[in-house]
């Protein structure tokens, strides 16, 4: 529990408690103890290699969704919130990817038409949806896995060993620390808005929105500048040094094996 | 907007890849060099405020609601290298935290929402501000900068996925172009309501080259 909650000053949202980020990465699991950047470069190797898949046969899907099956069972974390977290892809595979079927040359397996209008969908239509969709959905879940089962912090550290420029990593780290100090910030100025504003129509509500966002860029830029200044005083010129530990075991070798393995055997059965 | 993996062909993601990356390192040294040691301070915290501002969700006709999408505000407020940096860090942890977007086509959502957003709707904010004098003519460039960015970035994804295979350009295009061009109407307001606000508490914010 922090300060504020101990001194009971308790609000709707908790203060610097936004379990969106990062929920699950605190379990210990055997996915949990996988070295961070051997996570990083399996799941762009899953990736990768779920997207050059041909569609040709079902065999090679079903191969990548027994690995991640594997690996979400191995991380404890509840597949219903990896299930949840994945449908993400839902309104995009539905906007773009559901007219496919129709407009796909190709043998036609059912036809409507109506007066002027006709539909038709075709087989080559249906397979490339079905393609795209697993191809989306796998390749989703498989970051879901990855970085769910790592504490953000510690994912960027192991960027920062896989040679990722310093200055971004210092860029997004500073994000995963003020963004909750950001949030808590928005929260309260909506909270505040709510208590008081019940009439109004949509314009000005929207207007009383927009200027919480600017009032709230105004805040952030003047702390960015009071952080900036503190930490000239410690004596900040232009780096962050920490301190890192991480060390290639036996069982994160037999990790990338096993799931390099898989991908081959996934790869043959596509032909 | 943000693609997800699996709906574009390698001959887009990787070139997507190459140019953010490559756009980014030019970015990062135009503003490094401007702020020095103050660029990692500045550009993480509004990075965060982006992040946060995205989360509020305005009403819009009916019941549904929309969001900040910010690239053009972003880049009034910033510069646009720096709007650039903001928005394409922002997009990154929405990938890697939020599964918004692929990781594979993180390049090519990077170019499109960052990049065309920040780049183009500053010159466009730029071009208008110059003809039209004072105040209003920062508000009315802003908010039609941030109405075409929005329709030029969902232009862009229509193209990348017709080249990609999905869908033909002559559907696609007009179908993500005539959504936008809704969404951006929403875009364009907010980006002026918050402006109106920042030159009245804050105008020495706004990026002066």
């Amino acid at each position: 529990m922090d300060w504020r909650g101990f001194l009971g000053i308790f609000s709707k949202h908790d203060r610097m408690h936004h379990p969106y980020i990062d929920k699950y990465s605190r379990l210990d699991s055997f996915m949990h103890r996988i070295d961070p950047r051997v996570k990083i470069i399996s799941a762009a190797f899953i990736i990768v290699s779920v997207l050059f898949t041909k569609v040709s046969s079902p065999v090679p899907f079903i191969l990548y969704g027994i690995l991640l099956s594997a690996f979400i069972a191995l991380s404890k974390i509840p597949p219903l919130f990896i299930l949840k977290r994945s449908l993400v892809v839902v309104p995009f595979a539905i906007f773009v990817a559901f007219f496919i079927p129709f407009f796909k040359k190709g043998e036609v397996v059912w036809a409507f038409s109506l007066g002027w209008f006709h539909i038709a969908v075709t087989r080559e239509g249906v397979i490339t949806f079905s393609g795209i969709f697993a191809k989306s959905f796998l390749s989703t879940i498989c970051l879901i896995v990855f970085t769910a089962s790592t504490r953000f912090s510690v994912l960027l550290k192991a960027f920062e060993k896989l040679k990722v420029p310093n200055i971004f990593i210092m860029i997004v780290s500073f994000i995963y620390r003020y963004i909750f100090v950001i949030v808590d910030e928005l929260m309260h100025m909506k909270q505040a808005k709510e208590a008081r504003s019940i009439k109004g129509g949509k314009i000005f509500h929207g207007r009383a929105l927009a200027n919480m966002i600017g009032s709230l860029f105004v805040k952030s830029y003047e702390r960015a500048e009071s952080v900036y200044i503190a930490m000239c005083s410690r004596g900040f010129n232009g780096s962050i040094h920490a301190i890192h530990d991480f060390k290639l075991r036996f069982i994160d070798i037999f990790f990338s094996l096993i799931t390099l393995v898989f991908l081959l055997m996934a790869k043959t059965a596509a032909g | 907007m943000h693609i997800p993996d699996g709906f574009l062909s390698a001959g887009t993601w990787v070139p997507g890849w190459i140019v953010s990356v490559g756009g980014l390192g030019l970015c990062i040294k135009r503003v490094s060099s401007i702020l020095k040691d103050k660029m990692v301070p500045l550009m993480g915290v509004v990075s965060a405020f982006v992040f946060a501002a995205q989360m509020l969700n305005f009403p819009v006709i009916g019941g549904t609601s929309g969001h900040l999408l910010g690239g053009a505000l972003a880049a009034v407020l910033l510069g646009p290298c720096a709007g650039a940096i903001v928005i394409a860090v922002v997009l990154t942890v929405q990938c890697i935290i939020f599964q918004d977007g692929g990781l594979m086509a993180l390049g090519v959502n990077v170019f499109n929402m960052s990049f065309i957003g920040a780049f183009l709707g500053y010159y466009i904010y730029r071009f208008i501000k110059s003809v039209l004098r004072g105040n209003a003519g920062i508000l009315a460039g802003a908010a039609i900068a941030a109405w075409l960015s929005v329709v030029a970035a969902s232009s862009f994804c229509a193209l990348e996925l017709a080249v990609s295979g999905i869908s033909p350009l002559r559907v696609a295009l007009p179908a993500m172009a005539g959504v936008h061009a809704l969404i951006g109407i929403g875009e364009a307001l907010i980006t002026c309501f918050v402006l109106s606000f920042v030159l009245k508490v804050r105008p020495d914010l706004l990026y002066n080259e």
